[in-house]
């Protein structure tokens, strides 16, 4: 009996002994050399979303860096499975690939083939998720990383006329899928009218009399990141209606100098030119509206 | 084992030692080279350096005060500050992931201010995600217009008003106005929730209402027709509610993703029509002052319906095919309005209908096929639908012109037309990577646009374009493309829109030669023959990893080659250059500088024929209209050039700099020409100047790990000459009794003091 017993016993300890070696889920290691304080950046990570993948800790690392137990084991002789650099960058498309692993839908869709994604730009080239405050996701911060490569549009942001976007309360990616989109310009919105009628839903009528050239494209006469010329037009009245207007009499006479205060003080020049009577140049529903005056 | 064993066995364990060495060389050069041969964007180098301070906490919160100079309504334009006075500056951002799998997130902006907003969120890591905010915004426009009118949608004007035929007989005018506000403010509330249903499913959901309300501008005009409008600008009330609900789902599985979304959408404005008191007396007693009013149609209600499906579909590694595809239903039933406000006026023939009952249904459609079939070869087969269809029953309105005189006759019917639309491109791309980390693209694309009631019936663009980009060091990135772009458009039909409006007796009274609305050698540019020339390039360098230099060169030619009237060509440039600094951790900064220009030229022919025209009278032909001697041209050039530069600098562990300047210089010319010899006059206008100086600067003092003291300072300098604005008084012009406002000149200075406390 005494002898069963230390034979059970023994069985017992092999047993657990064997069975931890084979079966216990190790905790990666990664926290005993990153240590909180001493590697602060990197514990920035446990106070937001993703520090607490697959459960934190150590397994949160692994979710996004792979295994990396070569890493594990020879430290700063073997790279992660999958770094963001700065020391041992991944290819992008490995990096890109372990962000995709969970962030393939919503705005990430269509990032495949996308004009980023051409342009092999990282997610961490934008995106800093070991910071608790991630900038991209900032409406104000964001278009500086925006900015940053597309520079001539900050310029067209401070011109007189223009969306309030370099004031942060509108932002690129109100407008634009930097992820990308099978629309032009990566728009949200299914084409550029719709991303316009998102906030001007009183230009979506549809009206009694449409003005056709504003039902197709509101682009012909605004131009979207800012104008020389007020209210975002791409020209000046008179001259911006006379591109397609020549009717007889007032529409098709030139509108020079001559209309200004000393001479004639035309009111087909000062003031709101064309608009001082056609003021509704986005379409009337007024029954009285045909030439856009009701 | 002798000797000659021994050294063999060596050689072989040196050689497959050797071999081994290579293999793993050779595996670790081919990588190399891999990572070296992959294309760097280089304009993400060198950006300014984030500090501790900007990311690393889980709650800060910042309060202080904030003064403005003066009113003013350029620098306060969108930001809040556009009155004169203190104001609180009021932020907070607060995170907490550390309650297990909970998390919650707030954050608020702008407190003390018209723009202020905030979000609340609060979520279970990957399964379930709660958003509730608010969003404020604040649009001001030119204060310093005067009316003399009252009220808000049913505008009147004093008692002791002066009328008379032109506006200076308006004896009254100069103590009769008054200042007003031209402020839009937006508020907007919304709801969100996202949640993970399983592996494969997640569904989302947002709820939103949006108040707008202020007051814009509109012109407005009493008149019979358009030689004799009598017009005034008015102080144009809004009052509009939009409500917004979308439900998405989406499945994800290994090969298949799909996002379905149900969207709807609608836009209440409170306010139908505009009315105002005639403040002229050119017609007789009904329409003069002080009976007379007219009436404008403000923005209807309408709501839109939608569904959209986006998704991909992985077939293999090196092919997956992208769709993305919608139907909108808008639609409007806003109750009509009279002919006319002006119940004095005889209307003989009610208007047809309630109310329009119109729905344009728009159907999307866009899918992509990306193909790898080479390691070095990817190619992509696009295909584009846009299809507006507007179905609206076509009836005659025998309209009011201008609240100006009893309803007409019946052959001045004007009918309602419905514009529709069928727009599709299909395309296909290639690009192949080369040495030195180029990669040469080439694409196609045929667009094809069929309108319904329009002068063009069809217009067809054959797009080609080549790209190129290389980067054959590692500092240094170019990439350069050209396209070229072919319009043809069908027969341009002139008499469409003649015939698409008017009554079949007036037509038939018409001599044919008359059939016309718009000039006949007038084309719309957007839907006539065009030829585009497009060329730019895009210039990195990094001559040490300090440095960052970029240059964007862009050029387009659209050259309107069939229009002799209208736009005939427009021209643009763009250069710009940036370049940036990172001295050290501490220490960045940057510059850049930009230049624009659109130019465009326009040509029409004046044809007034001697006499003014009853916009509905049969009259005979006009000889001007067949003399190219009243031809005139347009040149016309908008310039802008920005520059901008940024410093950073953390001059000590605890001290900070931050140092924004921007200036603009825009310049917008018109240049007539006409033809030697005719009595056409026209003088070029005068340039339409502005100068735009904005000084940003801030200095942080952290006083302790979880403290700092902010110091903010603004100087705004905004000046322009607009003509249009420049010297024209109430009643500058005989017809149109504007607010006589003036031309921005602002110089405003702006102080803010302000404490952030920090928390881990």
């Amino acid at each position: 009996m005494k002898g069963n017993s230390l034979k059970a016993l023994i069985i017992l300890c092999g047993w657990l002994l064997v069975g931890n070696g084979l079966w216990a889920q190790e905790e990666p290691g990664c926290l005993d050399c990153h240590k909180a304080g001493a590697d602060s950046p990197v514990h920035g990570i446990f106070k937001t979303a993703h520090g607490s993948l697959q459960g934190g800790g150590a397994a949160a690392c692994t979710t996004c860096h792979g295994a990396s137990e070569a890493h594990d084991r020879r430290g700063k002789k073997a790279p992660p499975d999958i770094s963001f650099g700065p020391l041992w960058p991944s290819d992008v498309e490995t990096r890109n690939a372990s962000c995709q692993g969970c962030h393939d839908n919503g705005d990430q869709l269509l990032w495949a083939g996308s004009a980023h994604q051409q342009e092999n730009l990282g997610c961490n080239d934008c995106h800093s998720s070991h910071q608790q405050q991630d900038l991209a996701r900032d409406e104000l911060d964001s278009q500086e990383l925006c900015l940053n490569c597309h520079t001539q549009v900050r310029a067209e942001l401070q011109l007189p006329s223009h969306h309030p976007i370099a004031e942060g309360k509108t932002a690129c990616v109100d407008c634009h899928n930097p992820h990308g989109g099978l629309g032009d310009a990566a728009l949200h919105q299914v084409t550029l009218n719709d991303n316009c009628f998102s906030c001007h839903q009183d230009k979506r009528g549809p009206f009694l009399w449409e003005h056709p050239p504003a039902a197709e494209d509101c682009s012909l006469c605004h131009r979207p990141h800012g104008s020389v010329n007020d209210r975002l037009l791409t020209a000046r009245g008179p001259a911006l209606c006379q591109q397609c207007h020549a009717a007889a009499f007032h529409p098709s006479v030139p509108y020079g100098s001559e209309g200004l205060p000393g001479g004639t003080a035309n009111q087909n020049v000062l003031g709101k030119n064309c608009l001082n009577c056609h003021s509704q140049t986005h379409g009337s529903n007024h029954p009285s509206g045909a030439r856009l005056t009701r | 084992m002798n000797s000659r064993i021994r050294l063999s066995c060596q050689l072989t364990t040196a050689g497959a030692l050797l071999l081994a060495a290579h293999g793993a060389l050779a595996q670790v050069a081919e990588q190399t080279d891999e990572a070296t041969n992959s294309y760097v964007p280089l304009a993400l180098e060198n950006r300014p350096v984030q500090n501790r301070w900007q990311s690393d906490y889980s709650g800060a919160v910042r309060l202080g005060l904030g003064y403005t100079s003066d009113d003013n309504y350029m620098f306060g334009q969108y930001n809040g500050l556009s009155e004169q006075g203190a104001t609180l500056i009021g932020d907070l951002q607060w995170q907490d992931f550390h309650s297990g799998d909970n998390y919650w997130q707030v954050s608020m902006s702008d407190l003390g201010l018209d723009t202020r907003e905030g979000e609340l969120t609060w979520g279970r890591t990957d399964r379930l995600r709660l958003t509730i905010g608010f969003d404020s915004q604040q649009q001001v426009r030119n204060d310093s217009g005067e009316t003399p009118f009252q009220g808000n949608h049913n505008q009147y004007l004093p008692d002791n008003w002066v009328s008379g035929q032109t506006t200076a007989d308006f004896a009254t005018l100069d103590s009769s106005l008054r200042n007003f506000d031209r402020v839009l403010d937006r508020d907007k509330l919304f709801l969100g929730v996202d949640a993970k249903l399983n592996d494969n499913w997640r569904i989302e959901s947002n709820l939103s209402y949006e108040q707008k309300e202020g007051h814009g501008d509109t012109g407005a005009g009493i008149y019979i027709n358009g030689a004799s409008a009598d017009a005034a600008l008015l102080r144009s009330p809004v009052d509009y509610g939009t409500t917004e609900f979308d439900l998405g789902l989406a499945y994800d599985d290994e090969r298949l993703h799909l996002n379905g979304q149900l969207a709807y959408s609608k836009f209440d404005n409170d306010d139908q029509l505009l009315v105002w008191q005639n403040p002229y007396n050119s017609y007789g007693a009904d329409v003069a002052y002080p009976n007379g009013t007219g009436g404008l149609g403000l923005a209807p209600d309408n709501e839109q319906t939608s569904g959209r499906l986006t998704g991909h579909y992985i077939f293999s590694p090196k092919a997956r095919l992208q769709f993305d595809g919608s139907y909108a239903v808008a639609s409007q039933d806003q109750s009509y309005e009279d002919y006319t406000v002006n119940q004095a006026l005889v209307v003989a023939v009610p208007v047809p209908g309630n109310d329009l009952s119109g729905e344009v249904a728009t159907s999307t459609g866009n899918i992509r096929l990306l193909l790898n079939p080479m390691p070095k070869l990817s190619t992509e087969v696009f295909y584009k639908l846009r299809d507006r269809d507007y179905d609206v029953d076509r009836d005659g309105y025998l309209y009011v012109r201008g609240d100006g005189g009893n309803q007409p006759n019946s052959p001045e019917t004007v009918y309602n037309t419905a514009h529709d639309l069928i727009s599709q491109t299909a395309g296909a791309e290639a690009s192949y990577r080369l040495p030195l980390r180029g990669k040469l693209g080439f694409e196609y694309a045929y667009e094809e646009v069929e309108r319904r009631n329009a002068a063009v019936e069809k217009t067809e663009e054959d797009r080609y374009t080549v790209k190129y980009r290389i980067q054959p060091w590692s500092n240094f990135s170019a990439r350069t493309h050209l396209q070229y772009a072919d319009r043809a458009a069908d027969t341009y039909e002139w008499a469409q829109s003649y015939y698409a409006l008017l009554d079949t007796q007036l037509i038939n009274a018409t001599p044919d030669t008359q059939r016309y609305i718009t000039h006949p050698e007038l084309m719309k540019y957007y839907m006539a023959n065009r030829e585009r020339w497009e060329t730019g390039a895009d210039l990195s360098y990094l001559p040490t990893e300090r440095w960052n230099l970029n240059l964007n060169l862009l050029w387009r030619d659209d050259d309107y080659d069939q229009s002799n009237l209208g736009l005939t060509e427009s021209e643009w440039y763009r250069a710009h250059f940036s370049v940036s600094y990172v001295a050290s951790d501490t220490l960045s900064g940057s510059v850049y500088t930009g230049y624009d220009s659109y130019e465009g030229d326009q040509s029409s022919r004046a044809f007034r024929g001697g006499q003014e025209k009853n916009a509905f009278a049969i009259y005979p032909p006009l000889p001007q209209a067949s003399d190219p001697q009243q031809d005139w041209d347009i040149n016309a050039t908008d310039t802008s050039i920005t520059l901008g530069a940024n410093l950073q600098w953390q001059f000590a562990p605890d001290l900070e700099l931050n140092l924004d300047y921007n200036y603009v210089d825009t310049q917008g010319e018109q240049n007539f020409t006409t033809q030697p010899g005719s009595s056409v006059v026209a003088s070029d206008l005068p340039d339409v100047n502005t100068k735009l100086h904005h000084v940003q600067v801030s200095g942080i003092w952290h006083m302790q790990d979880n403290l700092s003291l902010q110091l903010d300072y603004q100087f705004y300098s905004y000046k322009t000459d607009d003509w249009a604005w420049d010297g024209v008084q109430a009643d500058t012009i005989a017809n149109v009794l504007t607010f006589g406002q003036t031309n921005p000149n602002e110089d405003i200075h702006y102080v803010g003091a302000s404490a952030i406390y920090r928390w881990q």
